[in-house]
């Protein structure tokens, strides 16, 4: 190790910033080396200094004096009328879209021609109603279909199924006419329908169903590299109600546990808050790689200590047990 | 500090807070005020410390929970709300400490009959402890000089050293907060250290 080096990582330790292992390596530097040494003392030096202007308490009267402004101010905003909200919530919805750029090209397109076709359209689907023919249109994805199908359209999606021993998926769901697509699992269209599934379906069947697919391709490697396929787990995680959706989603993020940080606090978050012990446990498993990390031994202690199920309890003082200590 | 004691305690924290953002979000204003209290005493500790004018803070305060209520809406759990309503109240407080900076700058530089420029700030502060020279610096005065030292920082400097060494925050958490990477946090407190040192030099 250079002292350039050493004295970054002088001032990350002293911070508790620092690697085990790269401590480890400092401390024998540090034995060796004399200048390097003294910048330490003289680091720790400026960090007492520093607590010659401490944050003090807060005096209460400043905080009620500061709440009482606020909501002076808050009182003077009138409250929001119910459209402005309804609009807010639709924006919400659109803008979860923005994940995927070609999503947000969709919509652009597919509002365009909202406007324009948009009479046209709705006459097209009462003639379709009124001929009484099968409101199912079978599509095959390819670029240009891509360009026509947004999800923007998409008023929710009924069921998926997969072809045995195979990459092909069928996804039915609702349009203005209901619609039903098949194509590879790698297909930017076919993956942005699961993740609108993961998230927005209202069958548990369908969730279930789309978080599963998902999940297989993240654990194969198949390119889950981008960021919207493991944010939809990790969202499936902590907000789904169906257990197995949750189970999933959780076998799903096991490859990033370790690399991916936001993914090591979902895991975490679950322990701790998940209500189904069948999930605390399967994340007690998924951390074992990650149990040096000392958040996640605090978390483990924790649940080792209060979990109201014995088993849990058990299985992660069994886990911790093995962990190697930290200083 | 940042121990896993607050780590975990915000895990826990944050199922019931779910439900608050979402009734706020809904248009309540008795949530919002809920989580007003969560925070407004960080959210002032670290005003005030940065600051270190109690009308400033009021201010970031103020303005920090306002922005909050209108852009709730906005808030789509893609970070934890802590990280959100520090990222707004960071914000205030940098373009707070780049007005006072500028503001400084334009006060504490004088041309003197040389016509040279001279810092009015560094030569008040040089005398202070020259004015004492065998005492020991006392704890106000000394305090006096280190608020002297970091308002020599960049804002952004100020801001990594405050919500770590002060407000003990991870640098992985204060990247995130200041739109950032922990690499580049790392980097600007190395630097925030290194210049207090030179700063502080003749006081150890």
């Amino acid at each position: 190790m250079n002292c350039e080096l050493a004295h970054e990582r002088i001032v990350l330790a002293a911070y508790g910033e620092l690697p085990d292992e790269q401590a480890h390596e400092l401390d024998r530097h540090l034995a060796a080396c004399n200048d390097c040494s003294q910048e330490r003392e003289q680091l720790q030096a400026l960090k007492t200094l520093a607590m010659a202007n401490p944050v003090t308490e807060l005096d209460p009267n400043f905080v009620a004096r500061s709440r009482m402004r606020l909501e002076e101010a808050l009182d003077a905003i009138p409250p929001k009328r119910w459209y402005e909200r309804v609009g807010q919530r639709m924006l919400n919805n659109f803008a979860s879209l923005q994940a995927a750029p070609v999503a947000a090209v969709l919509l652009l397109i597919v509002g365009g021609g909202a406007g324009t076709l948009g009479g046209y359209e709705y006459a097209a689907a009462r003639a379709a109603h009124a001929a009484g023919r099968a409101a199912v249109a079978q599509a095959k994805v390819d670029a240009a279909a891509q360009e026509h199908s947004g999800p923007a359209e998409i008023a929710n999606i009924s069921s998926i199924e997969r072809e045995p021993n195979s990459e092909i998926v069928h996804v039915t769901f609702n349009q203005l006419v209901p619609q039903h697509i098949q194509g590879s699992l790698d297909d930017p269209g076919i993956r942005q329908l699961l993740l609108l599934a993961s998230a927005n379906a209202a069958s548990p069947v369908v969730r279930d169903d789309s978080v599963g697919l998902l999940a297989a391709e993240c654990r194969a490697g198949h390119g889950c590299q981008g960021e919207g396929i493991r944010d939809a787990l990790m969202v499936a995680l902590r907000y789904d109600k169906s257990v197995t959706v949750r189970q999933k989603a959780l076998e799903g993020l096991q490859p990033y546990v370790a690399e991916d940080m936001r993914v090591r606090d979902a895991v975490l978050e679950a322990l701790l808050s998940d209500s189904d012990a069948r999930i605390r446990t399967a994340a007690i498993t998924i951390l074992e790689p990650v149990e040096a990390d000392t958040s996640v031994r605090q978390v483990l202690s924790t649940v080792a200590n209060s979990d109201h199920n014995p088993h849990i309890r058990t299985v992660s003082r069994q886990v911790l047990s093995r962990a190697p200590e930290i200083q | 500090m940042d121990g896993p004691d607050r780590a975990q305690e915000r895990l826990q924290a944050r199922a019931p807070e779910m439900e608050l953002i979402r009734e706020a979000q809904a248009g309540s204003r008795a949530a919002f005020d809920a989580l007003v209290r969560q925070y407004e005493q960080q959210v002032l500790r670290l005003a005030l410390h940065l600051t270190g004018s109690e009308h400033d803070a009021e201010d970031i305060y103020q303005e920090a929970f306002l922005k909050a209520f209108r852009y709730i809406g906005n808030f789509r759990f893609e970070c934890s709300f802590y990280t959100w309503i520090y990222r707004i109240v960071t914000n205030l407080c940098l373009d707070q400490l780049r007005r006072k900076k500028t503001r400084r700058e334009d006060q504490a530089v004088v041309v003197d009959q040389s016509g040279d420029e001279i810092d009015v700030l560094s030569s008040v502060s040089d005398n202070r402890s020259f004015s004492n020279p065998g005492k020991e610096l006392d704890r106000k005065v000394l305090g006096e000089r280190i608020q002297a030292a970091l308002s020599k920082l960049t804002p952004r400097e100020r801001m990594v050293f405050e919500l770590k060494h002060y407000q003990g925050l991870r640098l992985r958490t204060i990247g995130e907060m200041l739109n950032t990477t922990e690499e580049t946090a790392k980097n600007t407190l190395f630097r925030a250290t290194k210049k207090l040192r030179t700063q502080l030099a003749g006081l150890r």
